[in-house]
């Protein structure tokens, strides 16, 4: 749908494998641009299309220059899996972005790992997702996928990081959760506080689950409320967070919100306002980071498109910078797409890189390893940085 | 465009690279077929989805725990599917119209929020991970969806057909002709659960996972398969299968309108049922849910009208 | 418990007023028009753009929000249900008309964003908005345990004063004696030198000024405006309510959407909230098997 080729550059670039000037490295893309996931597949698109500029406008990989395909899944996991197929067996791609949404990611991966080609999540939070992508519940020690990675910050990490950092810091012992049961990023996320609270010492009194769809979540938020916990867990995205936040301020609860990656934008921020202050969340990436690169990308991104890049553009654009880096050290033959893609996603296991989101490796299941910022909501539709938590 | 220029220059390969795509044609046809056995015989039902659901939920669950083979998996949810057809037609059957597709409606939901998602055994929100073989359902689909169109156009052709047509055209007749109004009616609506019911087991296996979505097993679904049938016309068997294949195209049809693609699919469906309110295939058809002061298409207006 | 009797009449309110506006079309022209939730969701978000983007203020922003509505009910008269009407098609035919003008309308505002051909009409693509704080006062009092918040309060007057005037208009009045004589008979009403497409033409009018009214003030109340409020949080349940009330009933629509909103809240008190969601819809199945004209409606409609 859409495509972009360098405009400029071309040429050796002074690289010594020559084999690789006047090629095009063909990557593909599925993103949510339309239906609910359009909140975050747009800017991953617009991350990943500034690199892919960027790199080309520098000479590309070793001279051969980058051309990305973007497909829109609409938010349907159907739809993802066929231009998924689409794109590795028509286009013939060597490596795929996304999908958007966890729930499409799991209908994606075991379909990219079974057809043997490299596939880098760069938004997907959900559990089961890499390295256990043929996981099911009657066989939960399946064996790894090879062509599965992911740059975009788990919650299986960012939870339990921010409850800890939360824990640590106030020593909150009540909580109450509040799932929304429809959807598989907030059941996810649900998951996991239910498996990590009782580490840090939080009895979660009460998991109250609703409707996505529901009109008026504030029968729900008083019956959290009414239980009067320390913590208010919230692990849905879109409008909900800022919903809950603004009812129980509104029905005079005072404790913490905690949450997950669906606070993470200066949307829900701004949407929540004054009641969101304070609302805590792990994030993997913050604009005013000090990495090499990071300002670099910041500025970039505002004179490309005016206005601030958010987590979903930094990882993005570091979805291209990996493939880029592993594309220069694979050898690429440019023949035999099979061939290349096995090369690509070997060199890919070994990137190390300087990207926005800090150095970047990826862990032995293919994961991110990278630093974790703890923010909160400043009241006024921004956030402040409370904790910064290396990478283990 | 590439898209159609490939399905000609090189079938062979495009079929290859598309059979997510074509399956899914296939599955979507079998549950507009389903669509049409309810219209065809005057009931506006839209309970596929949750039929759908049962068909996918027992046959991967039989998959996933009792290792069962694929083919008894499959039989298992469309049988259960159907089981379950009897028993909510018992009770709705006699509601007509918008009362049917409402009631449908209620059942689709109510097993969707209120079941699905509080049974443990189903994953309830997380959904149901399993091993698939997305790319080697084709033929099977494919086959099947043939024959269901067969069997329902052969069905259409007989007594039973005769009989639906009847119902449709004025209940208060067929009652009088001394036609069994209510298990001609309960024999549609099995049958169309039972589809239902196949397609959605076989749904389920072209992805590694289920889950209980709205997109899925829920009201938007049950409208999505309403616009195959409505879309395509409802009177002949092919109809509601053109519209399956053209709603399904959409998304590559206006792959040009990228972003706003919505509008376009949106504008199409307005132009093609002003301008071919019976539908793209055939006529007649869809008199279910038409009051008794409404024009009546096939017989001239009046002049004072 | 007290609080949570407060929220099921404030959301019964929202219901209510929402399922009116399909009633009032079904009434009359015994079809369901599908396009009712995204003119819900067009009411808000005109209001929103009015306010952020061009400044003025929230009343002023209203009116536009209400104009916008009602002339999207023309649209739907004009392009969806009039064609329809002269080519002498079924009814069925016209859900899919207005499903597709929902898609155009909800596309439209999903893709509105500031590099986009429609960052006149919204510019926060699907994003989820709220009005800015201070947009109207909207002071909360505590009395007792209870917690009263004016935006959800003032809602419950309005609603109940709204159907008061159309119910007045519908039984009294010359334009309301018109719209029924349509509703029983068109070709009747004709005869008697009635303009039946400019009474439909109203009904429109005055169904979508209702459901952007409802939207607005959900959107102001709740603190979301967002391209799908319509279809994800009203559409199905506003079915619900008119199939409660009995189809093409007012009042029926009114009790069926407080009666709704009861349901659900006292499901999750009762039953905990996991289930709530799906009582509400087995109580629909349940109401429909026991009392196939709804619960309020007198009659069943023969020709359905």
């Amino acid at each position: 749908m859409v495509a972009a080729c360098g405009s400029t550059g071309g040429g050796g670039g002074g690289s010594s494998t020559s084999s690789y000037a006047g090629k095009t490295i063909k990557l593909g893309a599925v993103f949510s641009i339309t239906g609910a996931g359009g909140v975050y597949g747009p800017q991953s698109r617009d991350g990943a299309m500034l690199a892919v500029k960027q790199i080309n406008a520098s000479g590309g990989v070793n001279g051969a220059m980058i051309e990305l395909e973007v497909q829109d899944d609409a938010s349907l996991a159907a739809t993802s899996a066929q231009k998924a197929q689409t794109l590795i067996q028509s286009s013939q791609d060597l490596a795929l972005l996304g999908p958007t949404l966890s729930n499409s990611a799991v209908a994606v991966h075991p379909l990219a790992e079974s057809l043997k080609t490299p596939i880098l999540a760069v938004s997907t939070t959900g559990i089961h997702i890499v390295p256990d992508c043929n996981w099911t519940a009657a066989n939960p020690n399946s064996t790894p996928c090879k062509y599965v990675f992911r740059d975009s910050l788990g919650e299986e990490t960012a939870i339990p990081d921010n409850i800890k950092s939360y824990a640590a810091d106030a020593h909150p012992t009540t909580g109450v959760l509040l799932v929304a049961q429809d959807d598989k990023f907030s059941s996810d996320g649900g998951k996991i506080v239910q498996n990590t609270v009782a580490k840090y010492g939080i009895n979660l009194v009460k998991t109250i689950p609703f409707s996505k769809n529901a009109a008026d979540l504030t029968p729900y938020v008083t019956e959290a409320v009414q239980a009067n916990p320390n913590v208010i867990f919230i692990t849905s995205l879109g409008a909900i967070p800022a919903k809950i936040m603004n009812t129980a301020r509104n029905l005079g609860w005072q404790g913490q919100f905690l949450g997950g990656n669906g606070f993470n934008t200066a949307t829900v921020s701004n949407q929540a306002g004054a009641a969101g202050k304070g609302a805590r969340s792990a994030s993997a990436w913050y604009i005013g980071n000090t990495f090499p690169s990071n300002a670099d990308f910041v500025n970039a991104y505002k004179t490309e498109y005016s206005k601030d890049p958010d987590q979903f553009a930094a990882q993005g654009y570091t979805g291209i910078k990996i493939l880029a880096d592993a594309a220069k050290r694979a050898n690429l033959t440019f023949t035999d797409v099979a061939g290349d893609r096995d090369k690509l996603r070997t060199a890919m296991e070994s990137v190390n890189i300087q990207t926005p989101l800090g150095p970047f490796q990826f862990t032995s299941t293919h994961d991110v390893k990278q630093t974790v910022w703890i923010i909160e909501m400043d009241g006024k539709g921004g956030f402040k940085l409370d904790h910064q938590i290396q990478a283990s | 465009m590439d898209f159609f220029i490939a399905l000609v220059s090189d079938p062979v390969g495009f079929w290859n690279s598309h059979t997510l795509l074509i399956s899914q044609i296939g599955i979507n046809g079998m549950l507009a077929t389903s669509m049409f056995l309810v219209l065809y015989s005057g009931q506006l039902s839209l309970a596929a989805p949750g039929f759908m659901a049962v068909g996918a939920y027992v046959s991967v669950l039989m998959e996933l725990y009792w290792h069962t083979p694929f083919a008894v998996n499959i039989a298992a949810g469309t049988l259960l599917a159907a089981l379950l057809g009897l028993l909510v037609g018992l009770p709705v059957l006699r509601l007509r119209g918008v009362f049917l597709a409402i009631a449908t409606i209620g059942f689709v939901e109510a097993l969707r929020l209120g079941v699905i998602l509080n049974v443990p055994i189903t994953g309830e929100g997380l959904g149901l991970k399993h091993t698939a073989d997305p790319l080697g359902g084709v033929p099977i689909i494919l086959v099947s969806l043939v024959a269901v169109v067969l069997v329902v156009w052969r069905l259409t052709k007989g007594r039973l057909g005769s009989a639906w047509a009847a119902i449709r055209q004025d209940e208060i007749a067929a009652l009088s002709q001394g036609i069994n109004v209510a298990r001609y009616k309960m024999i549609a609506f099995v049958l169309s659960a039972f589809l239902a019911g196949y397609a959605g087991a076989l749904e389920a296996h072209l992805s590694f996972i289920i889950a209980p979505l709205d997109e899925q097993y829920g009201v938007t679904r049950a409208v999505q398969i309403l616009t195959f049938a409505v879309l395509g016309g409802s009177g002949f068997v092919l109809g509601p299968l053109a519209g399956a294949l053209i709603v399904t195209l959409l998304p590559y049809i206006f792959l040009q309108a990228g972003p706003y693609i919505n509008i376009f699919s949106g504008i199409f469906l307005i132009a093609v049922i002003v301008f071919r309110p019976q539908g793209i295939v055939g006529r007649g058809g869809l008199a279910l849910v038409r009051p008794a002061w409404w024009p009546r298409a096939r017989v001239r207006a009046p002049s004072t009208g | 418990m007290d609080q949570q009797i407060l929220n099921a009449i404030f959301i019964g309110s929202i219901y209510a007023l929402f399922a009116v506006g399909y009633t009032l079309v079904f009434g009359i022209l015994d079809i369901l028009n599908l396009a009712h939730s995204a003119v819900f969701m067009l009411g808000a978000a005109v209001t929103y753009t009015v306010v952020v983007k061009y400044g003025h203020s929230f009343w002023i922003a209203c009116i536009v929000g209400l104009a916008a509505s009602a002339v999207i009910g023309l649209v739907i008269e004009y392009v969806c249900l009039r064609p329809l009407r002269r080519r002498q098609a079924p009814p069925i035919a016209a859900l899919i008309s207005t499903i597709g003008l929902a898609l155009v309308i909800v596309a439209a505002i999903e893709q509105g964003t500031s590099s986009s051909i429609f960052s006149w009409l919204w510019v926060d693509g699907a994003n989820s908005v709220a009005f800015p704080a201070g947009t109207v006062a909207d002071p909360i009092w505590h009395i007792g345990d209870l917690t009263l918040e004016a935006s959800k309060v003032v809602i419950i007057p309005i609603t109940i004063a709204l159907m008061l005037v159309l119910g007045y208009v519908m039984r009294y009045t010359q334009v309301g004696r018109g719209l029924r004589a349509v509703a029983e008979n068109p070709r009747a009403a004709r005869l008697m030198g009635l303009d039946v497409d400019r009474m439909i033409s109203l009904t429109l009018v005055i169904s979508s000024a209702l459901g952007g009214l409802a939207g607005i003030m959900f959107g102001l109340a709740l603190g979301d405006i967002s391209p799908y409020i319509g279809r994800d949080n009203v559409e199905v349940r506003g079915l619900a309510v008119i199939v409660l009330g009995g189809m093409g009933s007012i009042p029926g629509a009114v009790i069926g959407g407080y009666l709704l909103g009861m349901i659900e809240v006292l499901a999750l008190v009762t039953l905990g909230s996991g289930a709530s969601g799906g009582v509400a819809f087995a109580a629909l199945f349940l109401v429909l098997v026991l009392r196939p004209q709804g619960l309020f409606g007198t009659r069943l409609r023969e020709r359905l």
